[in-house]
């Protein structure tokens, strides 16, 4: 396989000295190469590949259970009970939203690296150390959305669920269900953050293969190693899951409005 | 001779919104003898006033009795007077969940029974039940709103404008549907509508309201 991507990328650039007319022609055979390759390594089962994958969905799984248990209560309160402050709090979590992945794994990598308070755990380098970077990514998110889904909620809602006798904790529940497509659409979106980020988990994993290593910290190192067939069965694993998660939030946005 | 309490009785009602006064009532008693209409234009206070007799909007001062009582606790309150608002909102359930929510919240038992008897009585089947609330024309959705607060069994059922952006045949059900729940359970409803051609055939007892004020009673 590498003999093959790289006599296709000497090819490619011979052949490109030859003209522009020729150019785009020759860059389209090395594309589609890399993706009969890739997708060789994908059905194949290149166990470097599904390593990435398993990772990747382990540590998505882990972050996003943390970001929803803490996300979802937080959320749903910021948006239905009023406070002192909490327009400030809406404001630092829309500020949160946009949050550089960089910036989240120098600050966590500051809290668990040996010399910081967290260094007693040792989660530098390892799934859990990772997963705390992505949580910081993904509850903002969760957060903003969630609180968006409870105050844009119809002005009857309240109204309905009152005068049918709800009271207490039924009303808060039933108020949280009728957004649901709406908080669930919050958590695809999330998971979708969580999954295309490098920074966190270059930063807090370090790329170690068999261990750390994600799809996406695995296309960037394999791309720059110049396995461009690597890189591209990895670029679809993530384009598949990418169109799984669009899909359910084109649904979830339908069945929400209808 | 033995006077029986009535239903509601008003004294010195204020209510407003951001500290704009919207209802006014000096003294006002509802009897409990059967169905009364609350009738006047647009801004009459006639939504304002279902709200409060549904304790669904707190007074600003005055007080407010239902069958001889102050009702302290506004939850416990709810539980004997429904309201079904002018646009009915319909829970994102299937209709049986929809009906059955009152029903649970009170912690019924039998809802399959009770949520088909609901039904039928606004002319709808049994198995409209599985239908979900995005499956329904308006006309249903409102027939269905109506089922479940007919299912709650209130004292009281209050309905804003039922007739609103509704066909002649649908609003013929709901009248039928509204008297019928009077004869069965005595659920007395109090009508907020301007539509007095569909009124005559519910009722002719009538509080008539103007600009947030009884203008006249005629019960």
């Amino acid at each position: 396989m590498e003999r093959g991507d790289k006599a296709a990328a000497s090819t490619c650039l011979l052949r490109a000295r030859g003209g522009d007319a020729t150019k785009g022609c020759i860059f389209l055979d090395y594309l589609s190469e890399g993706f009969l390759q890739g997708f060789s390594l994908i059905f194949s089962g290149n166990e470097e590949v599904w390593s990435a994958v398993a990772v990747t969905l382990k540590l998505s799984g882990l972050s996003m259970l943390v970001t929803l248990l803490f996300g979802i209560p937080a959320g749903f309160a910021l948006g239905y009970f009023t406070f002192p402050g909490k327009s400030l709090l809406r404001l630092l979590v829309d500020t949160l939203l946009s949050i550089p992945t960089v910036v989240v794994g120098l600050f966590v990598y500051a809290f668990i690296s040996n010399r910081g308070p967290l260094g007693q755990f040792e989660l530098l380098f390892t799934i859990p150390g990772m997963a705390i970077g992505q949580t910081i990514l993904a509850l903002p998110i969760v957060l903003a959305l969630t609180a968006s889904a409870v105050e844009s909620a119809d002005s009857r809602l309240r109204f309905t669920l009152l005068t049918l006798g709800a009271r207490g904790r039924r009303l808060l529940f039933s108020t949280l269900w009728e957004g649901r497509h709406q908080i669930l659409l919050a958590a695809v979106t999330a998971y979708g953050r969580v999954t295309a980020e490098v920074g966190v988990s270059m930063m807090l994993g370090g790329n170690i293969k068999w261990h750390t290593r994600t799809v996406t910290t695995a296309i960037t190192l394999e791309t720059g190693k110049g396995e461009f067939s690597t890189g591209i069965a990895l670029g679809v694993l993530l384009l598949c899951l990418s169109f799984v998660l669009n899909w359910a939030v084109s649904f979830l946005r339908r069945r929400g409005a209808a | 001779m033995m006077h029986k309490t009535p239903l509601y009785e008003l004294t010195n009602i204020v209510c407003a919104y951001e500290d704009e006064p919207v209802l006014q009532v000096d003294s006002l008693a509802i009897p409990d003898e059967g169905p009364v209409a609350f009738v006047g234009h647009n801004g009459s206070g006639k939504s304002t006033l279902l709200k409060l007799l549904s304790f669904l909007l707190p007074q600003v001062s005055g007080e407010l009795r239902f069958l001889g009582e102050t009702q302290d606790k506004k939850d416990d309150a709810r539980l004997h007077a429904t309201l079904l608002l002018q646009e009915p909102y319909l829970l994102r359930r299937s209709v049986f969940e929809n009906i059955a929510y009152g029903l649970r919240a009170r912690g019924e038992a039998s809802l399959r029974e009770r949520v088909v008897e609901a039904l039928e009585m606004v002319g709808l089947s049994a198995d409209f039940a599985r239908r979900e609330w995005y499956q329904l024309s308006g006309g249903e959705a409102r027939r269905v709103a109506l089922a479940s607060r007919l299912a709650l069994r209130t004292r009281v059922l209050l309905l804003d404008e039922p007739t609103a952006n509704v066909d002649e045949e649908n609003a013929q059900l709901m009248a039928e549907a509204v008297l019928d729940a009077w004869k069965r359970w005595n659920t007395t409803p109090l009508i907020a509508t301007h539509d007095l051609q569909w009124l005559d055939t519910v009722t002719q007892r009538r509080i008539f309201m103007r600009r947030g004020k009884i203008e006249r009673i005629a019960l």
